[in-house]
């Protein structure tokens, strides 16, 4: 049987067509970047549950149980064993988990407990107490891991769920969306640092043993590590406002820890504060921008190059300061031991120092 | 001519089908598609079948007198006061049978309650009667009669997974009907009240104080469960909260609308978690399951060659995570029923048939079985009482048992000079319909003879 002419005619067009736009995808890959993977990740989320994201993200999530001994002052005979509770993420198949500092800061014993029933002791890689992360380390195999994408762009109102085990009762998933998204700068800070700001914050219910838990988007990939010790600080229970440490920060983190047993951040030793516009005009800063020196700590890479109280810094090696944030971060980054080039104002004229950065040994306690 | 015109629409399609791409996601958060963006209409379907309940009632307190003043009476003082105390409650309650009236609640609502006000989404107020009630699941059945009500359609939530939207609607605080969504935060919880029967779905939807018996719904408005209980050490909602199924409601209801009773189906079993060191020792993979520590003879698992040792690990192909989720799966599916179970045993996981027997009446409103019986409250005695026999649990003020002399604690022993050592055998006494009934009770050190009429 014989196909009309016109019918004919069109099958060519669409053929040629699809071919067309298939060689397009082909050759051009970015036209595809977002749409099509998300095309196709919408269709495994499925219609109107996060069950998806729970199964993905569900297993990788482990209870942390932690005890500790301490002897009691008057006989030292008898032990005091107290124990606590956490969650935490498995990062790696090799048995990386990362957690909340204060989940493992006073145990003697760390025991992880995955969602298989599977139940193993977990040895402390490091810690970074600013951040409040650690990460642990278990020998075990065929790990669940977490979802991960490196392209993580959260925003706020992105749907988020919090995965962790909040009083013990099992695992948990809330949900919520993101209210703030947080900094991933090596100087930002944690909880116990007063560093609210440098954290994401979302609505989801977090509570005591959520800490160290996932925060995962809807596709169960890793978007921060839930905090709840706001909450225990503040004994006061949460309404829809909690944090967790962003994830970028948090992985960022890790792999200093696991490389270097803690994370080595560069420290100059001044004090300062962001220059307001009123400042920037009594300064005479003209445009540019910088922040101004209010103190120096003695004895420190800062007083050791010479920049005094008063000073505005403007540049670091060349770049510009925006801000304080900005300045401790580029800091931060830096490795102990390099010399840096610090151009500063002072009494209307620009100078360049060199400055021998240290590391930052603020945050190491004793254990 | 022709030539050309199929490269030029071939060109557009190309360009149209790389251009769409970006488009098509453009709607999709998370899948619900572009139209649906409020739970309003479904809210609007629903919301007439769940109700506000507010109950009154007085509870009657023992009160001992203070230990001082004992000095002064001596042993032979008034032992103990019974203090009745007014109280009102606030519920919530979901109508499930628009035509019988049928609306479901918390026991915990309706507990001691003399009084039962349903308040439909419209404000029309009713007295509701109550149909039957299980405590150590929570739940109870009234009935109201009223026109034009609008029932609220079951769910299976064996099919609910962890993620899911939920819904619930309820009376928080006595504010009035609200409605907050959250979701499935976990599935098959239990071990809140060990002496009950749990099997909870958790959710972070909001559920307060007032929202007890309202409804958890689906996406479809659908009930999935009944809102029971939340973890708050201050009181409120910190997103942690637990409803009970909706098929165990079902079930549950299906046998007091039946029977008039809950008829607990009774397995024979006695157990435990699963710990990680048992689990190991009997060579079984993970931690989800009910492990069985002996099996008790003659019972339906007993039966069925259930051994001591097995693991439990599904019932009806559906995975059992602990034993206390087995223990109120089995309870509240009703005796005579016939269950699948998924038993790990040798290495090898078998399926085993169980039919659940009844449960030897483990509470029972003595009222169902003799008149004069009525208001209190029967079990079979335990191991801890000093006799075999049938206990009274709780004997209600001013009623027929408490006029007739019960009182709580005693131990009904014998009947008409026959011995009684369970709620068996005293209802097959009563039964056979004897003239007089004379009970003879065990009360502390002395055997006291009752006489019913």
């Amino acid at each position: 049987m014989r196909l009309p002419q016109s019918l004919i005619y069109l099958l060519q067009a669409v053929a040629i067509g699809l071919v067309a736009a298939a060689a397009l995808l082909v050759l051009f890959p970015q036209l595809r970047t977002q749409s099509f993977e998300h095309w196709w990740r919408t269709e495994q989320v499925g219609v109107a549950s996060f069950a998806y994201a729970a199964n993905r993200a569900g297993p990788a999530v482990v209870n942390i149980y932690t005890r500790s001994f301490q002897q009691a002052s008057t006989d030292a005979q008898t032990e005091v064993r107290s124990t606590g509770l956490g969650s935490g993420v498995i990062m790696a198949e090799q048995g990386y988990i990362l957690t909340n500092y204060h989940v493992i800061a006073s145990a003697d014993q760390v025991i992880v407990a995955l969602q298989d029933g599977r139940i193993i002791a977990a040895e402390i890689i490091g810690f970074d107490v600013p951040t409040d992360l650690a990460v642990l380390h278990i020998e075990a195999e065929q790990l669940p891991v977490i979802p991960l994408d490196p392209g993580l762009n959260p925003k706020v109102g992105d749907i988020v769920l919090a995965i962790g085990n909040p009083y013990n009762v099992g695992q948990t998933i809330t949900q919520g969306i993101i209210s703030a998204t947080g900094r991933s700068g090596l100087s930002s800070m944690g909880p116990d640092s007063n560093g609210r700001q440098d954290l994401l914050q979302t609505d989801a219910a977090i509570n005591e043993g959520n800490s160290g838990g996932a925060l995962v988007n809807v596709y169960g990939e890793l978007v921060g590590i839930n905090t709840a010790s706001f909450q225990s600080v503040a004994h006061q229970e949460s309404y829809g406002i909690n944090f967790a440490i962003p994830y970028r920060l948090a992985h960022r983190i890790m792999h200093q820890l696991i490389t270097n047993g803690r994370v080595i951040r560069g420290y100059l030793g001044i004090g300062g504060t962001d220059i307001v516009p009123v400042m920037a005009q009594l300064l005479n800063l003209g445009g540019r921008s910088g922040i101004y020196v209010e103190g120096i700590t003695p004895g420190g890479p800062a007083e050791q190059a010479g920049i005094l109280a008063g000073d505005v810094l403007l540049e670091i090696d060349a770049q510009p300061i925006t801000n304080v944030r900005h300045a401790m971060d580029m800091i931060a980054e830096v490795r102990p031991g390099t010399e840096i080039k610090i151009s500063l104002l002072r009494a209307g004229e620009v100078l360049v120092l060199p400055v021998m950065i240290e590391e930052d040994n603020r945050f190491q306690p004793a254990r | 001519m022709n030539r050309r015109l199929p490269l030029f629409s071939a060109l557009a399609l190309s360009l149209g089908l790389v251009a769409n791409l970006p488009a098509a996601q453009a709607a999709l958060p998370f899948g619900l598609g572009s139209d649906v963006t409020s739970l309003a209409p479904m809210i609007e379907q629903v919301s007439p079948g769940v109700v506000n309940i507010s109950v009154s009632g007085s509870k009657v307190s023992r009160q001992s007198l203070p230990e001082p003043f004992r000095f002064f009476f001596g042993p032979n003082g008034p032992d103990a006061q019974l203090q009745e105390r007014p109280f009102q409650a606030l519920g919530s309650g979901v109508i499930i049978d628009a035509e019988k009236g049928h609306v479901i609640t918390n026991y915990h609502v309706v507990d001691d309650a003399d009084k039962i006000l349903i308040t439909l989404i419209d404000g029309q107020e009713y007295e509701a009667k109550l149909i039957g009630a299980d405590k150590q699941s929570d739940i109870a059945l009234l009935q109201v009669d009223a026109k034009n009500l609008v029932e609220v359609k079951f769910a299976d939530s064996d099919t609910l997974r962890v993620g899911d939207f939920a819904v619930a609607i309820g009376n928080p605080f006595g504010l009035g009907q609200t409605v907050t969504s959250g979701i499935v935060s976990a599935l098959g919880r239990s071990g809140l009240n060990v002496e009950n029967l749990e099997n909870f779905i958790q959710t972070d939807a909001a559920i307060n104080s007032g929202n007890s018996g309202g409804a958890l719904l689906d996406l479809e408005g659908n009930l999935i469960g009944m809102n029971t209980a939340i973890l708050g050490p201050g009181g409120g909602n910190i997103g942690i909260g637990f409803a009970i199924p909706s098929n165990m409601v079902r079930n549950l209801v299906d046998q007091i609308v039946e029977f008039g009773e809950v008829r607990r189906g009774v397995l024979g079993v006695m157990g435990g978690e699963l710990t990680t060191e048992l689990a190991r020792t009997f060579g079984y993979r993970s931690q989800h399951g009910a492990f069985v520590s002996q099996v008790l003879e003659h019972s339906a698992a007993d039966l069925a060659g259930l051994k001591a040792g097995d693991i439990i690990v599904s019932l009806d192909g559906k995975p059992i995570r602990s034993f206390g989720e087995l223990r109120a799966k089995v309870a509240t599916m009703g005796a005579d029923k016939t269950v699948s179970l998924g038993v790990f045993r040798d290495g090898k996981e078998t399926k085993v048939d169980v039919t659940l027997t009844k449960a030897d009446d483990d509470h029972v409103l003595a009222g169902s079985l003799h008149d004069s019986l009525n208001g209190a409250s029967l079990a079979n005695t335990s191991q801890d009482d000093p006799i075999p026999g049938v206990k009274i649990n709780e004997v209600n003020a001013r009623s027929a048992a408490a006029s007739a002399g019960l009182e709580t604690g005693d131990i009904i022993i014998g009947v008409n000079r026959q011995r009684v050592r369970s709620l068996h055998d005293l209802r097959q006494i009563i039964q056979s319909k004897p003239e007089v009934i004379a009970l003879n009770i065990q009360r502390g050190n002395s055997s006291i003879y009752l006489v019913l009429r």
